[in-house]
């Protein structure tokens, strides 16, 4: 027995000191100056964290503070169609974080809300205003949606990323943190050789792994306003959708369940949702029976909601011209500013609420007279 | 099936398992201990893949089974009997094993224990036919049975173990030192980065190479040639995948066996090296091949033999003998159709090698065969063609018969061919490069060896075991033990 423990404490001695010397290492070549600013998921893919459900767990930290802000949640078509930049360039006096992740469903736009929740004091909670940008993509089965051969079926994104790095652990109850979230930067730090060397691996196999996944390049923003949904295409897009969402005509009532957990939890917090009825091109709501199912259940649902203190309702789904969009659901760069117009209109009333300082009607208005109006 | 509480080798859960269990093997010296400490090891360690008693209630009649019918064949050694005990086991595993000719409505209702099933059915057929021939004189006991055939360390998928092997080594008072320990250690480190490092990184090529070949719609958008190249690049990737997935297993389960005072035998013995297929299979899960040569070829040769007695067909019997047991060894990898095809391809593989030796020797004599195949260029050429084909033959591993068919049918002849001499020459221009580079570094290593220090081997251990978490966190997901599943 006695053997063993001695290599044990050799083996462990010699990992503490090569770990503190890759540590220092770590950060004499890649500095730690990635989520300086407002956190953007858009920029994810140029950060140290790579990811977008990565940067919203690690980056989340800055969150914690007095300061008024409004979070964007949802999927890619509010990083598309809500361009942080934009939205705080209309909101001068407020902190505007997008934290939306490509592919979400509700389930996983609550557990942002939970990771946001659990850096937040209380009374940051209470200066945080939600945006959920909503659309029947949002309400993709769990079962269908995070039951992937390359995860362990029912994880999240979010899940894997709380896996990681061992900052929770699995129980028959769901995740549960090893690490005290207010200890978040201090485990940050200590996994930053990890950080970087994913980093710097993932730069220098990049072309690798694109000639052998075969994914084509990603396009411009020119690009992208130019292109054209052609009937084909529209017929694949349909069909994606309905195999996406775990059923071809029928939108999952456990979502619409966990839509309403995610406007309680906000509102125990003692924050504020804006839930954003987002658009989709008229071509792909016509021929889409889930869109038809969803569109039913939601007004109904979104009346009630917007009963609730706290919560008020942005309805976008006129802005649905075909050649407005460059593929099923996200919008084509050019019309983004006109959507972060609009976005800053709905927000206009909920900021004036919360808040009994004179100046922030005065500001969101002038901010808006400055860009014109819809 | 256990879900999250199963100890899978990639888990923490399995390591600090076999910290716990390898410290209280080396509590005291007496084998009566360890034989303890093993028997509550394995109970937890199969207690992990369960959820309910009800799930391990077929496994644990299967297990009886065995045990029951063993004892009867020790006692009274006929061949009828061991025929009977044979048929009653194999139909069972069949039962049990869900094989896909027998449908739906002929399995059990509930969800019970399978993994571990192929190789409790090895020991248990190994025990009942040693039983027949009188090599075992003394009963098993409980006891003993369960710790052989339900080993934690090599439950899962081997080594085979003999039953003489670990009865003799049970026997035997530990006495772990420093060295063996630090062997241990270094064993079990290349072990995980072996797994989790290599294996991982090659899974990870071949879940996006081998999309672009079975997607119908990314596989259209391929050329010919492309296609061709994506799929032998999968095949690859998976053989590259699957070697270091299981021999990594292997060097785990070994260096966690001599902490506990077990000495498991090798399974793997540089593969790649093989010149031949049948020397491949010498090489590659040898227990595996020792149990199917000890059991099936070697019987059915000798049947052969006595049945066609003219010397000119001696060396047929062979192909014929090695066609068989190919075919059973493929067809145990799995219970739906595409494993006969992999049967059928490894049959034909080991034939033909037969089968060319024979002709090769005739036409040239054994002298100018010998010369021949020892000429470098031979060598690389041949071990080249073995890996190709082993690589391809692979493929009934990866897909469902319909995805093979339509494979094929994209191949064509023309594009098999090309796969198979593209990955030929490719193969072997790669160990031509992989033995010198080895050469180097062993030169060099042999050089710098006498002068390394105990602290620079933990330092070089440490760094193994942070390159093994730094890769596992790039990935959502550990690989799985592939042979877990067969």
């Amino acid at each position: 027995m006695k053997p063993i423990l001695i290599q044990l404490a050799r083996l462990l001695g010699a990992l503490l000191g090569l770990y503190a010397v890759i540590l220092a290492l770590s950060f004499v070549l890649v500095p730690n100056d990635h989520v300086a600013g407002r956190l953007d998921t858009a920029r994810a893919s140029s950060s140290l964290f790579i990811t977008e459900p990565k940067y919203v767990f690690m980056a989340r930290g800055q969150l914690d503070s007095p300061a008024d802000k409004v979070v964007l949640l949802g999927a890619s078509n509010v990083m598309a169609g809500f361009k942080q930049e934009q939205v705080q360039a209309l909101l001068p006096n407020v902190e505007v974080h997008n934290l939306a992740v490509g592919g979400s469903n509700i389930k996983q736009v609550g557990q942002v809300v939970d990771l946001v929740h659990e850096v937040q004091s209380p009374v940051a909670r209470q200066h945080t205003e939600y945006v959920i940008g909503l659309w029947y993509g949002l309400f993709a089965a769990d079962s269908a949606r995070w039951n992937t051969p390359d995860r362990v079926a029912g994880d999240t994104d979010i899940d894997i990323e709380r896996y990681r790095y061992g900052f929770y652990r699995r129980t028959d109850h769901g995740p549960e943190p090893l690490l005290p979230p207010r200890y978040l930067s201090v485990g940050a730090f200590l996994i930053h050789p990890c950080l970087a060397l994913d980093r710097a691996t993932r730069d220098a196999t990049q072309s690798v792994r694109g000639f052998l996944s075969g994914k084509p390049a990603p396009l411009t923003d020119e690009q992208r306003n130019q292109a054209v949904v052609t009937p084909a295409e529209q017929a694949k897009y349909l069909a994606f959708w309905r195999d996406y969402m775990g059923s071809a005509d029928t939108v999952s009532q456990e979502s619409f369940r966990t839509l309403e957990h995610v406007v309680d939890s906000i509102a125990q917090g003692g924050g504020r949702v804006l839930l954003v009825d987002m658009p989709i091109p008229a071509w792909h709501s016509r021929g889409s029976a889930l869109h038809a199912n969803y569109r039913v259940r939601m007004d109904s649902e979104l009346a009630r909601l917007q009963a609730r203190p706290g919560v008020s309702v942005a309805r976008m789904t006129d802005a649905n011209d075909d050649l407005d969009f460059r593929d099923e659901v996200h919008p084509k760069p050019r019309v983004a500013e006109l959507w972060a117009r609009q976005l800053v209109k709905s927000l206009e009333p909920a900021l004036v609420r919360a808040d009994n300082d004179a100046e922030r009607p005065a500001l969101v208005n002038a901010a808006l007279s400055s860009t014109g109006s819809l | 099936m256990g879900g999250e509480r199963a100890l899978t080798l990639v888990s923490l859960g399995f390591v600090a398992f076999a910290l716990v269990v390898a410290l209280l093997s080396n509590a005291t010296p007496s084998p009566m201990w360890r034989s303890g400490v093993l028997l509550i090891a394995n109970c937890l360690f199969v207690g992990s893949y369960v959820t309910s008693a009800l799930q391990l209630l077929p496994f644990a009649a299967f297990l009886l089974l065995g045990f029951v019918v063993i004892e009867a064949v020790r006692r009274h050694p006929s061949s009828t009997a061991q025929w009977v005990g044979i048929a009653a086991i194999t139909l069972s595993f069949i039962f049990l094993k869900k094989y896909s000719f027998l449908g739906a409505s002929l399995a059990l209702p509930f969800p019970y224990l399978i993994i571990g099933l192929s190789y409790v059915l090895f020991r248990v057929l190994h025990l009942l036919i040693d039983a027949r021939q009188g090599e075992l004189r003394e009963p098993i006991g409980l006891l003993d049975f369960f710790n052989y055939t339900c080993n934690f360390l090599t439950f899962t998928a081997g080594p085979i173990q003999r039953f003489e092997d670990y009865r003799a080594q049970r026997q035997l008072p530990t006495a772990l030192e420093p060295p063996l320990v630090r062997e241990s250690f270094s064993r079990i480190a290349i072990g995980y980065v072996k797994v989790a490092v290599v294996s991982a990184i090659f899974n990870n090529l071949f879940a996006s190479v081998s999309s672009r070949v079975l997607a119908p719609e990314l596989a259209r958008s391929l050329s010919n040639p492309a296609f061709v190249f994506a799929f032998a690049a999968a095949a690859v990737c998976y053989t590259v995948y699957l070697y270091y997935n299981f021999s990594g297993y292997v060097d785990i389960v070994i260096g966690v066996g001599w902490l506990c005072g077990q000495r498991l035998p090798e399974n793997f013995n540089r593969p790649f090296s093989a010149r031949n297929f049948l020397d491949f299979w010498s090489r590659w899960h040898m227990t595996l091949s020792d149990w199917f040569k000890t059991y099936l070829f070697n019987p059915l040769f000798k049947v052969l033999a006595a049945r066609f007695q003219r010397p000119s067909v001696a060396p047929y019997l062979g192909v014929v003998a090695f066609f068989v047991t190919f075919l059973v060894m493929g067809v145990w990898h799995g219970t739906t159709s595409v494993f006969v095809v992999y049967g059928v391809v490894l049959g034909a593989g080991a034939s033909l090698n037969k089968l060319w030796q024979v002709f090769i020797q005739k036409r040239l004599g054994k002298k100018a065969y010998k010369a021949l195949s020892e000429r470098p260029a031979a060598i690389y050429l041949s071990r080249g063609l073995t890996s190709a084909y082993f690589a391809l033959a692979l493929t009934c591993l990866w897909v469902n018969l319909a995805e093979l068919q339509a494979l094929v049918h994209r191949l064509g002849i023309v594009g098999l061919v090309a796969c198979y001499a593209g990955l030929t020459a490719v193969t072997a221009c790669a160990f031509v490069a992989w033995d010198r580079l080895s050469a180097l570094l062993a030169r060099r290593t042999t050089e710098g060896g006498a002068q390394r220090s105990t602290l620079a081997r933990d330092f070089a251990l440490a760094a193994q075991v942070l390159l093994i978490f730094a890769v596992s966190s790039f990935f959502h997901k550990a690989p799985e033990f592939v042979y877990r599943a067969f």
